[in-house]
Order: structure tokens, then C-alpha cells, then sequence
């Protein structure tokens, strides 16, 4: 029983945790928790089945097209959601602009897609019981993505532009450097990590259009016990609450496993409102 | 030429007075056409039900007109795509109504719809047939004009009980239902009435329809000593990986419950076509194949009938059936009762005993407007479909 906790946990737990880097991407360049996040992962499953098992593409081809469609998603929310609200942002109007653009992507995948749950294929054809590769490719997903990530912000010129403009996104602009290109390519960055998670977690939640809502959610959490914006307390933060959402689950079953997870995410704001590895923000006054 | 004022008044109420002795009533000598109106979720996600039962209207009106209608008068079936949504149905319920003047209702086809829209049949008196399952949707006092054409939740739940304690002969039950409001409340129906039965429900649990992983619950069912997992569900998803599990687990325990576990969509989520193996989801009598393969002979009757007309291939023969059943049982209570008047359609379905329907034999009274019977819900393989029917489960004779 063990083993198949930290299986499964470990495996939702990244998906958790490459959504909330997802939020974090966005986050960086705009100051903007978008709720599109989920629905890219969503998307990434549903692409990925639509790809592969209608259009029968082999995954060298699909895995790419997916991630340039999610990129793309990503570029769509930016332009749609983020960039008609950036300059109230105070006003905190983009928790509407986003959330509605979310539901339209949910909505048009229920019409398009259908509301029941489609196949979607196996990647390799790897493994059974708990080293199906439906548990393990999660996991290497979000560690690609960490030291892709990690690689793209410490060695790369376009990623230090990115952690200039997260850092202080005025002092990037007197520099010259083009904030808004920056912003649109930190969304298509987020949009295709965003479609990895639902790729690489396809084959344990399915194609399913209904994907998008709870990795909204379940995305989401990990940023906030891990610490606004910082990707290495989302990824712990993903694993912890995948590894603790499979014990609950096992232990107390499904409906009171949502309510345990409710219950810690609330106790963990209540004694460290700014996460586990956040930073706590001085303001002037 | 001038009237008097008490000529006026005379006039009056010599118009009162023919009105309410019915002279103003619609007479069957009419060669007007009669209007049913059928409200069907053709489009959106929960179509597919309206679309099956819609070739079986379509061919019902069909068969009905070229046979020279009702007493000369065609029947016009006026349908409103409703896209299973309560406010479309709604609108369209009022538009049948007040506008288009319909005889009867047929519809909606899925409960939320038809929640939204029987108290306004009732309160306009409109005769209405519908396949909805939710139990509170049939009130004789509150809703005197609704009738249901097919099994309600009870029913089907008592089908499944039937089964799994008489049939299977499961002492210890595990009982599993989604967390949407319909799970939760049939698996506790459910787990209710297989206690009072004397079977023992040794685990009960409400399942996050996105979970990924079953294994939890699976393996407390498993650890809990079921010898029969009854399931309460609608997702697709969630049924397939139960099984999947049960695979894994290497678990021969059978699966009872919901007609969701023989939807076709299940045979693409599983992983290997034995995982659907021992899962007897609710079926219908009237259109189960036997062990010989054979459906009774009023259904192959029907099907025979609709050979070249009517695809059965992406559909299921039940709700064919029941859309021509609900067509057929307006027009014989227009022609029995020669009027198409509310209260004479209500009255001749009050009076309907073992009425020999394609889906089902129909009795409704005053009290009782369930009209289908028990004894023909039945438990099918539910990886058995053949054009829109399944083979019976093992142990019926």
C-alpha cells in the first residue's frame, strides 16, 4: 500500500507541481496569477490524445505540436486576459479576465471534445503495477523542466532578461530591454510547460475536459505553500501535497481527501502566509 | 341595427353558457394537424439519449401519418432542441404553451431539464411523457399531467439489489457512487436498502469522479471482504478505472450498478477488453438478447420494422424504442378518447392497464403515473452491445 502511495502521489504531485510552475512563469513577467494555468494542462492531455490516437501521429511529432499549441494558448492569454488589465493591476482584474478566458477554453474543449473522459495513448508501453510508466513520466517531466528552467535562468542571456524584468520589471524597461516581448515569451514558456504536464499526466487523468478546473486548483496550491514565484517550493510543494492527497485518499477516502487537503492549505496561509519559501515583502509606507 | 342592452347581455351569456357546455372545444372532426411537442437535448453534451429517442419519434409520427393519421388528423411533431439546458428547456416549454398551442409534451429527456419544466406542464395542464429517473419528478398531486415512460431511480435501484443478493447471492457489499449530487444520494439510497434487504454493506464511499488513482478505494473494499461492488455513476472515467483497478489487482469481483458501465465509451478506456468482464450494468427485458442471442418477439418485431430505416449501430435500442412507445401512446389516447383535450388524454393514460409498448408494458392509475413495470428492468453484460442491445446477465432464466 505503501509503495503505491508514493507511486501515484508522487506522479499526481508533479503534475501538480509543473502547473504551479506554470502560474509562477506567468506570474514572473506580469504580476499575474492567471487561471489559465490548469486549463493548459487540461489542453495538453486533450491535444495529446486528439494528436496521437485521432491524427495518429507518432510522439516525436505530437509531443512538439503540443507544446507549440500550448505555447500558443499561452501567447492567446497574454494577449486576451493579461495586457487589457496590466495597468490596473492593483484592481486585481485580471482574476476575472483570466478566469473567464479559462472557462471559454473549458467550454469550447466540452463542445469540440466531448464531456466524457477519452483515451489517451501509452507513451512507451512501459512497466506495470507501480513502475507503470504512467507513474515515473510525471516525475521526469517536472525534473526536465526544473533543470531546463534552471539552465534557462542562470546561462542563458533571454533567461536572465526574464529574471531582470521578474526582479524589478521598471529597472528592466530603463535598461531597454523589451519588456513585452519578454512577457509574451515567459507566457508561450509557460504555456508549454503548462501542455507537458498534461501530456506527461495523460495516461493517469485521461483526455478528460474536467482536467482543466481541478488542476487549476490543485495547481495553485503548491504555489501557494511553496512561495509565490519560486519554482523549487512549487515542485515541493506539488510532491508534498500529491504524496499527502494519496495518504488522505487511502486513509479517510475521497471526499474527506479534498476536505484534508482544503484543511492543510488553510492551516499553512494561516501560519506562513507567504509559503514555505517565499520571501516576505517589505512595503513602504 | 341596434342592440338593446339587454339583447347585449343576452348574447353574452348564451356565449358563456355554449363555452363552458364545451361547445368551444377542439372537435377530432378537425383536419387540423396534432401537435406534440417533443423536448430534445439534441446538441451539447448529454444528447445522445435524445438522439436515439428522436429516431424512434421520427418514426412513430412516420408510421402513424402514413397510416392516415389520427381519425384523418396528421400528427405534427414539433421539436425544440433544448441542448440540455434548464433554461432552453424552459423557454421552450413556454413557447409549446402559449404560442404553438401543442396537444402533449414529450420530454425533456435528462432530469435537470425536467426539473426546471414539469411544475410549468403542470400548472398549464399539459399531458407529458418523459424518461426521466429522479423519483421527485413524478407527483401525482403536484404534477397530475406527467407520466414516466421509463424506470425511475428506485426502480433501477431495486433491479440492481435484486440482482446482487438473489442472483449473485453477495452477503457483504460495497457500495461506490461519484461526489456529484446524484452519486452521493443513490449510493446512500443504495447502501440503505441493501441493508434492510439483511446483506451487509461493508463499505460505502463517494469517489472524486477525476481521481486517478482507484486504488484506494479498491483496495478498502477488497480489505473490507465485498463479494460485489454495486456502483452509483455517471463518469465514464471513473467506472473504467475502477475496472482497470480491478484488473490490476487481480480481483474478480463483479461490478453491478448505473447503465453508464455498458456506455460504449468505456470499451476505449480500458486497457485490455477482460477488465470489462463480470460488470452488469441496468438493462431492459424488452430489448436483452437471451442466451440463444435472441431478442423477445414484440422488440425483434421493431427492429424488423426499422431494418433500412433506422440506425441501431450508435444508438441503443431502448431509447428508440421508448421514443416510438411515447409517440404511440399519445395517438392512442387521442383516438380512444376522440379528443385532444387535456383532461382526455390524462384520463385515458389513468385508465392504461399492461399497455403493450416496444419498451415497455405500461400501467398508469390516478396514483400511479410510473407506468413501466419492475420485473422488466433487468441486469445486462455490459461489454455485450449488439445494434443498441445487450445480452442478459448470467443467472436470469
Amino acid at each position: 500500500m505503501l509503495a503505491t502511495i508514493i507511486a501515484s502521489g508522487l506522479a499526481t504531485g508533479a503534475v501538480y507541481a509543473l502547473v504551479g510552475i506554470t502560474y509562477n512563469t506567468m506570474y514572473a513577467t506580469s504580476r499575474v496569477m492567471s487561471f489559465t494555468a490548469g486549463q493548459v494542462g487540461m489542453l495538453g492531455g486533450v491535444l495529446g490524445s486528439l494528436y496521437m490516437i485521432v491524427w495518429g501521429l507518432p510522439l516525436l511529432l505530437a509531443l512538439p505540436l503540443v507544446l507549440a499549441s500550448c505555447a500558443l494558448i499561452g501567447v492567446i492569454t497574454e494577449y486576451v486576459a493579461v495586457r487589457p488589465v496590466l495597468k490596473s493591476l492593483e484592481q486585481h482584474l485580471y482574476v476575472l479576465s483570466t478566469l473567464a478566458l479559462s472557462l471559454m477554453f473549458q467550454q469550447v474543449t466540452a463542445i469540440e471534445w466531448g464531456t466524457e473522459p477519452r483515451p489517451f495513448p501509452k507513451l512507451f508501453g512501459l512497466g506495470t503495477g507501480i513502475y507503470d510508466e504512467k507513474f515515473w513520466i510525471p516525475v521526469i517531466a517536472c525534473i526536465l523542466t526544473i533543470a531546463g528552467l534552471e539552465y534557462l535562468y542562470r546561462y542563458t542571456l533571454v533567461g536572465r532578461a526574464f529574471v531582470a524584468v521578474a526582479e524589478d520589471n521598471y529597472a528592466a524597461q530603463a535598461l531597454g530591454l523589451p519588456e513585452r516581448n519578454l512577457r509574451i515569451a515567459s507566457y508561450a514558456l509557460a504555456g508549454a510547460i503548462g501542455g507537458l504536464a498534461g501530456f506527461s499526466g495523460g495516461e493517469l487523468m485521461l483526455a478528460f475536459f474536467a482536467n482543466g478546473a481541478v488542476l487549476n486548483f490543485y495547481g495553485f496550491v503548491p504555489v501557494a505553500l511553496g512561495g509565490l514565484g519560486n519554482n523549487k517550493g512549487a515542485v515541493i510543494g506539488g510532491l508534498a501535497l500529491g504524496l499527502f492527497q494519496q495518504a488522505a485518499n487511502f486513509m479517510v477516502g475521497g471526499i474527506f481527501a479534498s476536505v484534508a487537503v482544503f484543511a492543510l492549505f488553510i492551516i499553512v496561509l494561516l501560519f506562513v502566509p507567504q509559503g514555505f519559501f517565499g520571501s516576505a515583502t517589505a512595503r513602504r509606507v | 341595427m341596434k342592440l338593446s342592452r339587454r339583447e347585449m347581455l343576452l348574447a353574452a351569456a348564451s356565449t358563456v353558457s355554449a363555452a363552458s357546455m364545451g361547445l368551444a372545444r377542439p372537435a377530432l372532426a378537425q383536419t387540423d394537424p396534432i401537435k406534440i411537442g417533443w423536448l430534445a437535448a439534441l446538441t451539447g453534451p448529454s444528447s445522445a439519449p435524445a438522439v436515439g429517442f428522436n429516431r424512434g419519434v421520427v418514426f412513430a409520427a412516420d408510421a402513424i401519418n402514413a397510416a392516415g393519421g389520427i381519425k384523418g388528423r396528421k400528427i405534427e411533431i414539433i421539436t425544440r432542441d433544448t441542448q440540455g439546458d434548464p433554461t432552453k428547456a424552459v423557454n421552450a416549454t413556454q413557447e409549446m404553451i402559449s404560442q404553438l398551442k401543442v396537444q402533449a409534451v414529450w420530454g425533456p429527456t435528462n432530469s435537470g431539464e425536467s426539473l426546471a419544466v414539469t411544475p410549468i406542464l403542470a400548472r398549464a395542464k399539459m399531458p407529458n411523457l418523459h424518461p426521466c429517473v429522479v423519483d421527485t419528478l413524478i407527483d401525482p398531486v403536484k404534477f397530475p399531467t406527467s407520466y414516466r415512460i421509463a424506470p425511475s431511480n428506485t426502480q433501477w435501484d431495486d433491479a440492481v439489489r435484486n440482482y446482487t443478493l438473489k442472483i449473485l447471492k453477495a452477503k457483504k457489499v460495497a457500495v461506490l457512487g461519484d461526489t456529484t449530487g446524484y452519486g452521493v444520494s443513490a449510493a446512500n439510497a443504495s447502501a440503505a436498502a441493501i441493508k434492510k434487504d439483511g446483506a451487509e454493506v461493508v463499505y460505502l464511499a463517494n469517489i472524486d469522479a477525476t481521481q486517478p488513482d482507484m486504488n484506494p478505494d479498491m483496495l478498502r473494499a477488497k480489505n473490507a471482504g465485498a463479494e460485489a461492488i454495486v456502483c452509483w455513476s455517471v463518469s465514464t472515467g471513473m467506472l473504467a478505472r475502477l475496472f482497470n483497478t480491478r484488473a490490476a489487482m487481480g480481483w474478480d469481483v463483479p461490478f453491478i450498478g448505473h447503465p453508464s458501465m455498458s456506455s460504449g465509451e468505456i470499451g476505449s478506456l480500458i486497457e485490455k477488453p477482460a477488465n470489462w468482464e463480470k460488470v452488469y450494468a441496468v438493462g431492459y427485458k424488452s430489448c436483452s438478447y437471451d442466451a440463444a442471442g435472441k431478442l423477445p418477439a414484440h422488440s425483434q418485431e421493431l427492429v424488423d420494422r426499422l431494418k433500412g430505416k433506422v440506425d441501431l449501430k450508435d444508438t441503443l435500442l431502448w431509447w428508440v424504442a421508448a421514443g416510438y412507445d411515447a409517440i404511440n401512446l399519445f395517438a392512442k389516447a387521442i383516438e380512444t378518447s376522440g379528443s385532444t383535450e387535456s383532461a382526455a388524454i390524462t384520463g385515458y393514460l389513468n385508465s392504461l392497464k399492461k399497455f403493450p409498448g416496444y419498451f415497455g408494458t405500461y400501467t398508469y392509475s390516478e396514483t400511479e403515473h410510473n407506468g413501466y413495470q419492475t420485473e422488466e428492468v433487468v441486469m445486462s453484460a455490459a461489454s455485450s452491445a449488439r445494434d443498441g442491445a445487450f445480452t442478459l446477465a448470467p443467472g436470469y432464466i
